[in-house]
C-alpha cells in the first residue's frame, strides 16, 4: 500500500517542481528586495535623524511583534477594501520583502553600531562625506557581524515563505495540502515537503556557520 | 614676557588656530572655560595638563569633533561650527592623530594612507599610491605598505596614521596625546617622525606629556588644569619656571621618574 502510495506520488513530481520553484522564485526575490530595503532601512535607522530612526523602529516592532500570517492577510484581503487589488504572487513578494528588510533592518544597524566610534572619527577628521564614511569605513567592517546573521535570517525567511500558501500561491507547501487530498499519507508526504525546503536551506546553513568562523578567525582582512 | 606671537595677537592678524573666549560644556560641567589662544603657522604649541583637564576636548574642537557652546573659533580663516562653513572641506586641511592610532583594520597601510586622497581629494589612484609609498618611507614603513594594522605594532601603527594625515597635504596637524598607548620602547620611533613634520614647518597642537618633545619642537608649552589655560610660555620657561602652584604641582608628577 505504502508502495502504491509512493508511485501515485512519483505522478506528482512536476507539481512537486513547479511548488518548489515558486518557493525559491518567491524566497529569492523577497530576500534580494529584503536585503537592500533592509541595508537601506538599517543605515537610516543608526542615522541622525531621531525621527527617522524611531519611526523605522516602530515599523520593525510591529511587524516584528505580528504574526507574519496575518501580514498577508492584511496585504491580501483587507487592502482590496481601499483599492489597491494584488495578485497573489505580489502580495506574497510585499509581504516576504517587508519582513525580510525588516529583520534585516536590525542586524545591519547592530553591526553598524558595533563599529568603533573612533573608526567614524578618523574617517571624519580625514573630510570623507556622510557617503564615503558608511561605504568605506564603517560598512566593511559591520559586514564581519552582519554576515552570519544575516545569512541566517534567509533561512528563516525562506521557511516564512512557506506561510504565502495561505493566500492560494502553489509554493511547497500548498503543492503538499493539494497532494495529500489525492495521496492520504500526511507523514509521508509532509515530509518530503520538509525534505525539500531542507534541500534549498542546508546550503546556507553551511555557508552561516562557515562564515561565522571565518569572521570570528580574521584580522580584519575581510573580503568581501 | 612670553613669545611676541602672543601678545601680538590683535583684531587685524589672526592666527591659523584662533580661539576667542570659547567656552564649552559637558552637561553642567565646563570643560573649556573662557579659552583665548592662537597659534601662527608653522608654530609648534604643546598642550599639558593633568588627565581631564580638557587638553583633547579642545584640539578636537578644531576640526569639530566636538562642538562649542560659546565664543569664535577661526581655523584658517574659516569659523568653525559656522553654518556658512564647509566643514567636510575644513577638515581636509586638518590632520588629526588619535591616541589610540584608528587605523581602519580593513585595508592596508597604504589603502589607509591612500583612501582619502583619493576618495576626498580626488588624486588619481596611481599617482595617490606613489605618493603613500613615498610618505610611508618616510615614516619609516617602506617594507610595510601592504600590511594591515593587525599586523603592525603599536608604534608602526601610529606611524601609519601619521602618514595618512600627511597624505592629505594638511596645513595643520593636530595629535591627541598620540604615545599615550605605546609601549615604551616604540614612543621614540614616532617621536622622531613627530619631529621630522614639526622641522618641515607644520603648524602643530600637541597633546602630550612627553617634555623631550616639546623642549625639541615647541615654541610654546600650554599648561591647562580644569579646563582653563593656567600658563602658557616657552618649553624653556615652563620647564625652569613654572608660575603658578598648579603646574609645579603637575611637572613635579611627571618629571618624578
Amino acid at each position: 500500500m505504502i508502495w502504491q502510495q509512493f508511485l501515485s506520488l512519483a505522478g506528482s513530481y512536476p507539481l512537486a517542481l513547479r511548488g518548489l520553484g515558486m518557493t525559491v522564485v518567491l524566497s529569492l526575490i523577497s530576500l534580494v528586495l529584503g536585503t537592500l530595503l533592509g541595508f537601506g532601512l538599517g543605515i537610516l535607522r543608526t542615522g541622525g535623524n531621531r525621527l527617522i530612526s524611531s519611526v523605522i523602529g516602530a515599523w520593525v516592532d510591529l511587524i516584528r511583534g505580528t504574526p507574519f500570517l496575518v501580514q498577508i492577510f492584511l496585504i491580501f484581503f483587507i487592502l482590496p477594501e481601499f483599492g489597491i487589488e494584488l495578485d497573489a504572487f505580489t502580495a506574497g513578494i510585499i509581504a516576504l520583502t517587508n519582513l525580510a528588510a525588516c529583520f534585516i533592518c536590525e542586524i545591519v544597524a547592530a553591526g553598524i553600531r558595533s563599529v568603533p566610534t573612533g573608526q567614524v572619527e578618523a574617517a571624519l577628521a580625514s573630510g570623507l562625506s556622510r557617503w564615503q564614511r558608511m561605504r568605506q569605513v564603517v560598512l566593511p567592517q559591520a559586514m564581519r557581524i552582519v554576515l552570519p546573521p544575516l545569512v541566517g535570517q534567509y533561512v528563516l525567511l525562506i521557511k516564512d515563505s512557506s506561510v504565502v500558501s495561505a493566500i492560494g500561491l502553489t509554493d511547497l507547501t500548498r503543492v503538499g495540502w493539494l497532494v495529500v487530498q489525492r495521496v492520504p499519507n500526511g507523514l509521508l508526504v509532509f515530509f518530503l515537503v520538509g525534505v525539500g525546503y531542507f534541500i534549498v536551506c542546508y546550503p546556507l546553513i553551511m555557508l552561516a556557520r562557515r562564515l561565522e568562523r571565518r569572521m570570528g578567525a580574521a584580522h580584519g582582512e575581510v573580503q568581501l | 614676557m612670553t613669545k611676541p606671537t602672543q601678545t601680538k595677537t590683535g583684531p587685524a592678524k589672526t592666527g591659523m588656530i584662533d580661539f576667542r573666549g570659547v567656552n564649552k560644556w559637558f552637561g553642567a560641567l565646563n570643560v573649556l572655560k573662557d579659552i583665548t589662544l592662537s597659534v601662527e603657522p608653522r608654530e609648534v604649541v604643546v598642550v599639558c595638563g593633568p588627565s581631564g583637564s580638557g587638553k583633547s576636548t579642545l584640539i578636537r574642537c578644531i576640526n569639530g569633533l566636538e562642538t562649542i557652546k560659546d565664543g569664535d573659533l577661526v581655523v584658517d580663516g574659516q569659523r568653525v561650527g559656522d553654518p556658512a562653513t564647509n566643514m567636510t572641506q575644513l577638515r581636509t586641511e586638518i590632520g588629526f592623530v588619535f591616541q589610540s592610532f584608528n587605523l581602519y583594520p580593513h585595508k592596508t597601510a597604504l589603502e589607509n594612507v591612500t583612501l582619502a586622497p583619493v576618495h576626498v581629494r580626488k588624486i588619481p589612484r596611481a599617482e595617490a599610491e606613489k605618493a603613500g609609498r613615498e610618505l610611508l618611507a618616510k615614516v619609516g614603513l617602506a617594507d610595510k605598505v601592504n600590511a594591515y594594522p593587525a599586523q603592525l605594532s603599536g608604534g608602526q601603527q601610529q606611524r601609519v596614521a601619521i602618514a595618512r594625515c600627511l597624505g592629505m597635504r594638511p596645513k595643520i596637524m593636530l595629535f591627541d596625546e598620540p604615545t599615550s598607548a605605546l609601549d615604551p620602547e616604540m614612543i621614540s620611533e614616532v617621536l622622531d617622525v613627530m619631529v621630522a613634520v614639526a622641522e618641515e614647518g607644520m603648524t602643530m597642537m600637541v597633546v602630550t606629556h612627553e617634555m623631550g618633545f616639546a623642549r625639541k619642537v615647541a615654541q610654546r608649552v600650554v599648561f591647562m588644569d580644569a579646563g582653563a589655560i593656567v600658563e602658557s610660555g616657552t618649553p624653556d620657561e615652563f620647564f625652569s619656571h613654572p608660575k603658578t602652584d598648579r603646574s609645579r604641582a603637575f611637572l613635579s608628577k611627571i618629571l618624578r621618574h
